[in-house]
């Protein structure tokens, strides 16, 4: 049977990874090859890669990073950050990239969407959303703003994305990143009433038990970043607790 | 030895290529169709949309070459995916379209085929059938990274060598002549996937 996926999640500042919270506060986590080559060997199902400097500096994602990156990740491998047009894209892919992840460019032209999906395949376009919660008033956000979006309703972006070709659906709940309180199953529960593509959650992870519990709530691929990144856990013992509290996991 | 990876320009070719150097190999990109006839291992990669990579491969030849050096001398290849999928009768996939027709079935919308949700994503788990394979310690019961809304049916059981199970039983590997051919990918498929490579350049059909 198919089995949960586990992915973590890294971001890229300067060619090193760092870590933050929030969006924001971030410290040094790692080389981005030599932490693949752990998560690789640990059996992560996939990794994704963020550039998180690209945006803002008006560029795509670093690609000897990604080349790097990719000759150590035996999984595939999902890189974003700044890809805001199919020439981008085919870089990343040309790099040893599977999958480009999309964001804020998807929001401002929603045609890239389609437009990777034609010339490259749904299955190598993810589409990140980013939403924060504020007591059940789910509002898109824009990461470089700073600020939700207003005059967009996230389930109508949800559906959009997906008429448009994407393949995969990352949604990340931005006000729980980093802050280990658990992931928002409820986003999952309303994204599943308006797409039917796989979603990737991401947001929230701080315990074993938080993991499970999104699990036993029907999310089938998690996304972790701080969880891995500061604190013992690593990829080996996550899975196993998965697998033991009965969860379709590969080992 | 050659062993050429078939490149028309799409996709994650560079996975491909570094997962045969994670092994000890040195692969080759070919693009031509005299390229392609020097390779003693082939290799045809495949993602997107079937009808554009058959629209790649038509072009120039390469369809034929391809032809001439597994079917006609007996070269082996790897089929990943859509590069397995087109191997098959007919694709229909956005309208129908004829594939390269080595086998008879075709390429199907897995929701067609039972499964819950296209596109199936992620490890699975896969199982030989009867038929017998070089490959079976490589493959049974391994898990393995599968990418794909469509998939190939109706094909001959004698050359159905495993299943993955996702809401049906979905074809996962076919086994031919001097072809190997997965729906999942073994280059992103850690160690069991390396393992399967290995055993593909080991093989002497």
């Amino acid at each position: 049977m198919l089995q949960n996926r586990i992915i973590p999640s890294l971001l890229l500042r300067g060619r090193r990874l760092v870590k933050g919270t929030g969006f924001a506060a971030h410290r040094d986590a790692g080389n981005p090859p030599t932490t693949l080559r752990a998560y690789a060997a640990q059996k992560a199902d996939e990794a994704i890669l963020l550039d998180i400097d690209a945006t803002s500096q008006n560029r795509g994602p670093d690609l000897e990073t990604v080349r790097l990156a990719a000759r150590e990740c035996s999984m595939p491998l999902t890189i974003g950050g700044g890809i805001s047009s199919e020439e981008i894209a085919k870089d990343c892919l040309d790099n040893g990239a599977d999958k480009i992840c999309l964001n804020s460019s998807a929001l401002d032209s929603p045609d890239l969407i389609s437009a990777c999906a034609h010339r490259f395949g749904s299955q190598a376009v993810v589409v990140a959303i980013d939403v924060v919660d504020e007591a059940g008033v789910v509002s898109l956000y824009d990461h470089r703003a700073g600020q939700v979006l207003p005059g967009h309703t996230w389930l109508d972006w949800l559906a959009e994305v997906g008429d448009r070709g994407a393949g995969e659906i990352r949604l990340m709940n931005v006000n729980r990143e980093g802050g280990r309180q658990g992931y928002n199953t409820n986003l999952l529960d309303a994204a599943r009433t308006r797409c039917d593509l796989p979603i990737i959650l991401e947001g929230g992870a701080g315990t074993l038990d938080h993991l499970s519990e999104a699990m036993e709530r029907g999310c089938d691929a998690l996304a972790l970043g701080t969880m891995l990144v500061f604190s013992d856990n690593n990829i080996i013992q996550v899975k196993r607790f998965l697998k033991n509290a009965g969860h379709p996991i590969r080992l | 030895m050659t062993l050429s990876i078939i490149d028309f320009g799409a996709g994650n070719i560079l996975s491909v290529m570094n997962a045969f150097e994670a092994i000890g190999e040195e692969p080759v990109l070919v693009s031509t169709p005299e390229a392609l006839a020097s390779a003693d291992r082939l290799v045809l990669p495949g993602v997107g949309a079937a009808a554009a990579v058959l629209e790649e491969l038509r072009r120039d030849g390469m369809d034929e070459a391809l032809r001439e050096a597994v079917v006609d001398h007996g070269r082996p290849l790897l089929g990943i995916c859509v590069g397995m999928q087109v191997l098959a009768t007919t694709m229909l996939e956005f309208g129908e379209t004829a594939g390269l027709g080595w086998v008879s079935g075709e390429t199907r919308d897995i929701r067609d085929l039972g499964s819950p949700r296209a596109p199936h994503m992620g490890w699975n788990q896969v199982v030989c059938g009867e038929v017998e394979t070089p490959f079976h310690r490589e493959l049974n019961n391994r898990s393995f990274y599968f990418c794909h809304s469509f998939a190939v049916t109706g094909t001959p059981a004698d050359i159905t060598v495993a299943s993955a199970f996702y809401g049906s039983e979905l074809t996962a590997v076919l086994g031919f002549g001097t072809v190997l051919a997965t729906q999942f990918h073994p280059e992103k498929s850690q160690l069991d996937g390396q393992k399967l490579l290995e055993a593909f350049v080991d093989w002497t059909p």
